[in-house]
């Protein structure tokens, strides 16, 4: 009873300040940042690859045009989808916003919708899916939605991880005094009907 | 007695239920990596198969990159595009640093063919070029059901695609952000920097009380710190891949994104 009350002697400070600092990062006092940053570099991961398919779909709706300039409606959709979604502008705080998360998900699962009804249209004209360039550019764009749905549920676990310690012991007791501006971050509703191509008729 | 049986037997259905949530939590069962060719759909003769080893481990070799070829008794459900990744991080097929890593994934029951890109690959194995490879070198000999004809075709194919100018794409795959420094890595070097910081000045502290006064510690002198002591501390965060039990003595820790292209039959 006595050693714990008492004050102690010089050599016991130091061996606290170590004790301190080896219990406080047992005590996942680092966890917060550490969940942060890997949920951000997700988000980053994300928005790398939605740019990606940005930046296919110039060159798509060119070659598209060539063979099947009549399908102007389905092309235009695609066009403007593409320019709204480029519009939204997205940082950081884009995560921890959900008005701002949402708008940025609308917008894009419009660009998947109007991409998935331009690759429907293509299949009535033979000759642009015989064309290598089609062919080249539609499988970037199959290999890249994959990345984005590889990318979208690599972030969605990392931010559960991260929502989940803010909320959890000991995390919530850091998340209330060290790392008040650490806010939980959104994540994206899974909708399996967007990734169904969607039904066209003619 | 009884108290104390009944907290432990607690905290067993609690391990079991974490096991079992972690089972849930993977869904998907992947075959062994017992070699570079894992044929667990049985559809490669003895020596196909042997000449496949040699020809991926001479490649190995010559290139550092790694090529597994795997056959599926069942995609369990899920998509290949899905399956094939899962299968390349569980693996952790490629090197760590470069990520060179891929998977030629025929799942015959569900006819349907993918090559599974590694980060590091991307750039030479790109998804155009995988594409053509299965429209034009393994989709047409797996209709005929010549798989050891289709397999081959895919894998010389893939050896060459990835050969071409690989010193160029190796540079550009060391840039992945998982191999930088994270942020915790910093934050650990300035929390020990700050403690060291502290101990010397509460030592030097202490050393001019005594020096003045000549009597016990003054100003330096604090009570106890308090400090829940947690079940284990010291978990870094930091990735430590590669240990993945059953690796078959070759799976160096690379990682996929979903690059490549898939076919079907």
């Amino acid at each position: 009873m006595s050693h714990t009350l008492y004050v102690p002697r010089r050599p016991r400070v130091p061996l606290f300040a170590v004790l301190a600092g080896l219990l406080l990062s047992g005590c996942g006092v680092n966890n917060i940042p550490t969940y942060d940053e890997s949920a951000k570099a997700k988000w980053s991961d994300v928005q790398n690859q939605y740019q990606r398919r940005a930046d296919l779909i110039p060159n798509l709706v060119e070659t598209v045009k060539g063979y099947a300039a009549q399908e102007r409606e389905v092309l235009t959709q695609v066009t403007e989808a593409r320019a709204k979604a480029s519009q939204i502008k997205v940082d950081a705080s884009t995560v921890t916003d959900p008005a701002k998360f949402k708008e940025f998900q609308d917008a894009q699962n419009a660009l998947t919708g109007a991409l998935g009804r331009l690759l429907v249209t293509v299949e009535r004209y033979p000759d642009l899916k015989s064309n290598q360039n089609f062919l080249a550019l539609q499988s970037q764009l199959e290999g890249t939605e994959n990345r984005i749905s590889v990318a979208r549920r690599d972030y969605i676990d990392s931010v559960r991880a991260y929502n989940t310690e803010l909320k959890t012991f000991p995390g919530v007791i850091w998340a209330s005094t060290l790392y008040r501006s650490y806010k939980p971050m959104e994540t994206f509703t899974v909708a399996e009907d967007l990734a169904k191509p969607p039904t066209v008729k003619f | 007695m009884l108290c104390r049986f009944r907290a432990a037997w607690d905290r067993v259905i609690l391990g079991v239920l974490l096991c079992v949530v972690a089972v849930a939590a993977y869904a998907l069962t992947f075959p062994e990596l017992t070699g570079r060719v894992v044929d667990d759909a049985g559809i490669l003769d003895p020596s196909t198969k042997a000449a496949l080893e040699r020809k991926l481990a001479e490649f190995e070799t010559k290139t550092t990159g790694q090529l597994v070829v795997v056959t599926l008794k069942s995609l369990q459900g899920t998509s290949i595009e899905d399956y094939g990744y899962q299968l390349g991080r569980h693996w952790q097929i490629g090197q760590k640093e470069k990520n060179t890593g891929a998977l030629l994934v025929v799942a015959p029951n569900e006819r349907k063919v993918r090559i599974e890109v590694g980060y590091g690959f991307e750039g030479t194995l790109t998804d155009a070029v995988s594409k053509l490879i299965i429209e034009n070198s393994i989709i047409p000999r797996l209709r005929a059901n010549d798989f050891a004809g289709g397999i081959g075709r895919g894998v010389d194919d893939i050896i060459q695609a990835v050969s071409v100018d690989s010193e160029e794409w190796k540079a550009r795959a060391k840039r992945r952000p998982d191999d930088e420094p994270s942020l915790l890595d910093v934050l650990a070097l300035l929390f020990f920097l700050f403690v060291f910081f502290m101990i010397v000045r509460s030592v030097a502290r202490q050393d001019r009380g005594y020096a003045q006064t000549g009597a016990g510690p003054r100003r330096g002198a604090r009570g106890p710190i308090f400090i829940p002591i947690p079940g284990s501390w010291g978990s870094s965060g930091s990735s430590w891949s590669g240990g993945f039990p059953g690796g078959g003595g070759f799976s160096g820790g690379g990682s996929f994104g979903g690059g490549g292209a898939s076919g079907s039959w």
